[in-house]
């Protein structure tokens, strides 16, 4: 299969579950969310060192949320509820909570199953601390130094998935990184899916351990890297010499079939020679995203002459 | 079954009764001959409520009740699921004791609307008398949950002794608003009448209008209380209501009271600016 002649490899990409929630931060302008959020999914890159993975999801105007003021949306994932419920604290507590005129709200309402991250937070108030119930929600109002801020007692939790992702195989490192840089663009649409790299693009692919020391749980994707070619057993084209990965965590399937068709397709552009996806043989986990059958009926091109 | 249950009152109410037999979520397995035949009383005397009203539909939570009732109270006592709409005014100790579902009334109500409310949704358009959302008589506490939102003014002692919840008053408030208040929210876009938030303990008073703040109250600081937003721009959307934008967004004065208590309450006053 090719789309604008770019050839797509008869793989898929192998995700897990993860365990998720929707944090909405919202600030006097939406300079002040955004700096909340970016120190909220700050250092959130990969499950394997950060213990979560997290991203802005996107940017919500004043109508979309509680407090009618500007906010971000954030999803954080983490590999079960115990280890998401010790994230929300430590970040909220770091980086919301800390942040001049922030608020800080669930954005999963309708998820059973909760985490009471902002009960747990209260106790900063030392006892000067009060709540409120609007709604059907609890919010927390904590005594801080600007005023109050405002957090919402619990946070829902959804069954997420994580490792969904695709690779981008170019001729070279410039025409690479813009190929990504529009699967970015093209996927920021996208509702209930996060890119947890820096800017949502990785060039540290990791392989499962390491060939030389023992204690590494992931090492460097040898067989993906150009400079290794003649030293390693090259999953690489001759003509490829730049590789990025994109890395995907999405709420349900859905999201992420729906980010990798737009992702993939914006990604097939000129000097990208292929597009695969990795995978560990079906054995890491359940979720399965053949990339043809992705993009079936939605994108498809001829081979390049 | 039909969709909607309407009572349609036959003749203008010479007589006060006590209609606490309509409660929405008690005609759900009734057929219309059983609702008429609940009780109502008159005085000493028992009557049902086909003595009174016109009963269309069976076996629905949703009630409709057409005509000037303001002599029938204690309608919706215990009220737990179903919405109801009163096409005008209604009597003293409406939704008594409510615990769920929704209530509209068009018109106003009389004293003790809302008293002992647990949970639900009370919208009065108008006014309503004293001790709204307050608690039974010689009760310690008065609602502990729920929304009651009136679109006029309401008597003295609103939201007496309120535990949880949030009452919600377009105009006016009378003496003794939010008298010794356990916690929860008394928001008031008029004026508070003498003596506001007396006993208060950990609750919120929020005045837009002007209030005399009692001497037992302390002033804190000038700021933007990021919970009246938030209460404000819920109540904005799920009643369709519409406030200036300075309300939402202003800098309101907070006063930490009442001294005489555990002191944990405030007073909020809004900042014309």
């Amino acid at each position: 299969m090719y789309v604008n002649g770019v050839f797509i490899d008869d793989t898929f990409a192998e995700a897990f579950p993860m365990r998720a929630a929707r944090i909405v931060v919202t600030a006097v302008n939406a300079r002040w969310a955004r700096e909340a959020a970016l120190k909220l999914t700050g250092f959130a890159t990969s499950v394997i060192a950060c213990k979560c993975e997290a991203a802005i999801e996107r940017e919500l105007e004043p109508g979309e949320t509680p407090d009618a003021r500007a906010g971000v949306s954030v999803l954080l994932f983490a590999m079960d509820t115990e280890g998401l419920g010790k994230r929300l604290v430590e970040r909220i507590g770091q980086t919301v909570l800390t942040c001049p005129t922030t608020s800080c709200f669930d954005g999963l309402p309708t998820a059973e199953k909760r985490l009471t991250s902002g009960r747990s937070l209260r106790v900063f108030g030392d006892g000067f601390q009060g709540s409120k119930v609007v709604g059907s929600d609890r919010f927390w109002r904590v005594p801080v130094m600007d005023g109050e801020c405002l957090l919402q007692e619990s946070f829902g939790v959804a069954k997420g998935i994580g490792g969904g992702n695709f690779i981008i195989l170019g001729a070279d490192a410039r025409s690479t990184l813009a190929a990504a840089e529009a699967s970015v663009a093209a996927i920021a649409t996208i509702e209930g899916v996060i890119l947890p790299f820096p800017g949502g693009i990785a060039r540290s692919g990791s392989k499962v351990g390491s060939r030389r020391y023992k204690s590494l749980a992931a090492s460097t994707n040898d067989a993906y890297c150009p400079t290794l070619r003649p030293l390693t057993a090259s999953s690489l084209p001759d003509d490829v010499d730049s590789v990025l990965e994109i890395v995907l965590d999405g709420l349900d399937e859905e999201s992420i079939r729906q980010a990798m068709r737009a992702g993939i397709t914006a990604a097939c552009l000129p000097g990208i020679r292929a597009i695969t996806a990795g995978n560990y043989g079906g054995k890491l986990g359940p979720h399965h995203f053949p990339l043809r059958a992705i993009l079936d009926g939605h994108a498809e091109g001829q081979a390049p002459a | 079954m039909t969709d909607r249950v309407t009572l349609t009152l036959r003749a203008p109410l010479d007589e006060s009764i006590e209609a606490d037999s309509i409660v929405p979520n008690a005609f759900a397995s009734l057929g219309e001959a059983e609702i008429g035949t609940l009780p109502v009383w008159a005085g000493r005397a028992r009557r049902v409520l086909a003595d009174y009203f016109d009963i269309r539909g069976s076996r629905s939570t949703t009630v409709r009740i057409v005509g000037d009732v303001r002599r029938a109270h204690g309608i919706a006592t215990g009220m737990s699921a179903g919405d109801l709409v009163v096409d005008g005014d209604a009597g003293s100790r409406f939704a008594v004791g409510m615990s769920g579902g929704r209530v509209d009334v068009l018109g106003s109500t009389g004293d003790e609307a809302g008293v002992a409310m647990a949970g639900g949704s009370l919208r009065i358009r108008r006014d309503a008398g004293d001790r709204v959302g307050a608690g039974l008589a010689g009760a310690s506490r008065g609602m502990t949950g729920g929304e009651i939102v009136v679109g006029g003014s309401v008597g003295a002692h609103a939201g007496a002794r309120m535990r949880r919840g949030l009452l919600f008053v377009s105009g006016d408030a009378g003496a003794l608003a939010a008298r010794a208040i356990i916690a929860g929210t008394v928001i008031v876009i008029g004026c508070v009448g003498p003596t506001p938030a007396y006993a208060n303990k950990r609750g919120s008073l929020v005045v837009a209008g002007g209030v005399d703040v009692p001497a037992t109250y302390r002033h804190a600081c000038d700021y933007e209380p990021p919970h009246v937003r938030l209460a404000l721009t819920y109540l904005a959307r799920r009643y369709d209501l519409s406030f200036g934008r300075g309300l939402v967004e202003g800098r309101y004065r907070r006063h930490c009271g009442d001294a005489n208590t555990v002191g944990k309450g405030e007073i909020l006053e809004w900042i014309r600016e």
